[in-house]
């Protein structure tokens, strides 16, 4: 679906992005982690074509973005900015859903078929003007018009940032329900708690360089590769960690639970 | 050219002016290009700006900045030079097209005026600090902060709505908008509904602007106010002195 080659960037003489090589599969559920100015917005841009690489090849959905138009490309990938108001420019929700797929459809009945399918998804008033909505609701109306273009890749740069609670839940509900349906996911995020709730695989930048491409679970308690990248673990597995080696395999709530119902039951067991 | 109107670090001549000196000399080479009907009093100017731009610091930055003038600048060459009638015919193009000697000298004069003309303010921004134009407008010439501040944001603005755009354009181009083509009229005409995203966020930047500024006591501000003073020195008589000559010769040559 999505390979990295030794791909190196660089902004003026300065190398953003080191000699990066990775692959994603089909259906994969994979999160881009590093501190600020690892590169990981750059390595996104560079999945899309929005950036060329300077050396190494990155191939999409079968395309070597560097002769294939980004606009092209767009058909299979969708990207969700940091920023979704860079991507609204219509008045209303439904002209903006409709916005994209003008550029990948020409069938009108199967556009709104597929824009009333992302109101519907996402709940949204497809009369209301996008501009009046808040930070969390414009964030879903451009995940919506994203959508709606079916995306076998969908690259998110940090999809929550600025989001409540309730908004987080919603979009990463949407994303997650997409992946298990077979669209795979590259995202950027700074929240561990959604990293380690939703992602399978990580893949670490620090300073342009992939440092790590591991299962989350290992990476969530690799102190080393974390420091590294200036990560703190999610409350759980930083957790378990402190409790030693009996909540190694300690992850979700729920495995805290069982463990410490675990522990507690041998202890009663145990002869005084 | 977003880059050509941002501040320049540095420590040279051209940086430790008075920026009001050089206002003045900006406005003087500005002006000198069209008080002069000669090419090589033009060029001479040019030369002038790079050579300032050296001593800056700043001459492949000003190098690129006359690139991109000059390709303007050649576009309005050729639309200028089937216009003008007059003179001898030097070259003859089917559909009762020429170009006479009156017409080639006229357009590449006007194009060489604006490569000339425009430079030495994009040159003055780039040494000099918005915040010491604003203040400087207002100690020494009086003029009230409030318009000084706005001009200076304006100016400051461009680089930022320049960066908007190019973000605008990037994320309209992830989702399948063909800003990646080469037909021009095709471009222009998907560039214009990002006008409503690059207003809505100028007003939204301006207006946060506006309010921070506001709950920061901008309107308490007199002229007296401001941590700064701008003195003038001997090196600021000279730039005028230089800047003088610069405007006879344009008139006398």
């Amino acid at each position: 679906m999505l390979r990295f080659d030794g791909v190196s960037f660089y902004r003026g003489s300065e190398k953003i992005i080191n000699d990066v090589s990775f692959e994603i599969d089909r259906g994969d559920f994979a999160a881009l982690l590093g501190e600020n100015g690892a590169g990981k917005s750059t390595l996104c841009r560079l999945c899309n074509g929005l950036l060329k690489p300077d050396s190494g090849r990155v191939t999409v959905c079968g395309n070597d973005t560097s002769s294939a138009k980004t606009s092209a490309i767009a058909r299979n990938v969708g990207f969700l900015f940091q920023n979704p108001d860079r991507q609204l420019c219509q008045n209303t929700v439904r002209k903006e859903i409709l916005f994209g797929l003008e550029h990948v459809l020409s069938d009108r009945a199967e556009m709104e078929s597929r824009t009333e399918e992302m109101l519907e998804m996402f709940s949204l008033d497809g009369k209301r003007d996008p501009f009046g909505m808040s930070r969390g609701e414009r964030q879903q109306v451009a995940l919506a018009s994203i959508l709606a273009c079916k995306p076998q890749l969908l690259i998110l740069d940090e999809p929550t940032t600025g989001l409540d609670y309730r908004e987080c839940v919603t979009i990463m509900g949407i994303i997650s329900r997409l992946n298990a349906e077979g669209t795979t996911i590259l995202m950027v995020s700074h929240d561990m708690e959604v990293v380690g709730d939703f992602a399978e695989r990580a893949l670490v930048l620090s300073g342009g360089r992939l440092v790590a491409d591991a299962p989350v679970r290992r990476i969530m308690k690799d102190a080393q590769i974390l420091d590294s990248a200036s990560l703190l673990p999610a409350q759980i597995p930083a957790l378990a960690m402190s409790l030693g080696d009996n909540f190694s395999d300690v992850f979700t709530v729920d495995d805290m639970a069982a463990q410490v119902e675990s522990v507690c039951a041998k202890k009663e067991r145990a002869p005084l | 050219m977003s880059g050509f109107l941002s501040y320049m670090n540095g420590d040279s001549i051209l940086h430790r002016l008075n920026p009001l000196t050089k206002l003045l000399m900006s406005a003087a080479l500005c002006a000198s290009c069209f008080l002069t009907h000669r090419h090589s009093v033009v060029i001479g100017v040019i030369v002038f700006n790079l050579c300032m731009s050296y001593s800056a610091g700043g001459l492949k930055r000003s190098l690129a900045m006359s690139v991109s003038f000059i390709k303007l600048a050649l576009l309005l060459f050729v639309l200028q030079v089937f216009f003008v009638r007059e003179g001898n015919i030097i070259l003859t193009l089917p559909l009762n097209i020429y170009i006479t000697d009156k017409g080639a000298l006229f357009s590449s004069l006007f194009s060489l005026r604006l490569v000339a003309a425009t430079m030495p303010l994009a040159i003055m921004l780039s040494v000099t600090r918005m915040s010491d134009i604003s203040n400087v407008l207002a100690q020494k010439l009086r003029i009230p902060y409030k318009y000084t501040f706005a001009l200076t944001t304006a100016i400051r603005f461009i680089p930022i709505f320049s960066e908007e755009m190019a973000g605008i354009a990037e994320a309209q181009t992830a989702r399948g908008v063909e800003f990646d083509t080469k037909n021009f009229f095709k471009k222009i005409r998907l560039l214009l509904p990002l006008c409503v995203p690059l207003l809505i966020s100028s007003v939204r930047k301006i207006e946060g602007s506006a309010i921070s500024a506001e709950l920061r006591g901008f309107n308490l501000r007199t002229r007296e106010c401001g941590y700064k003073t701008y003195r003038f020195g001997l090196r600021d008589a000279g730039a005028l002195v230089l800047t003088a000559a610069i405007i006879a010769a344009a008139v006398l040559i």
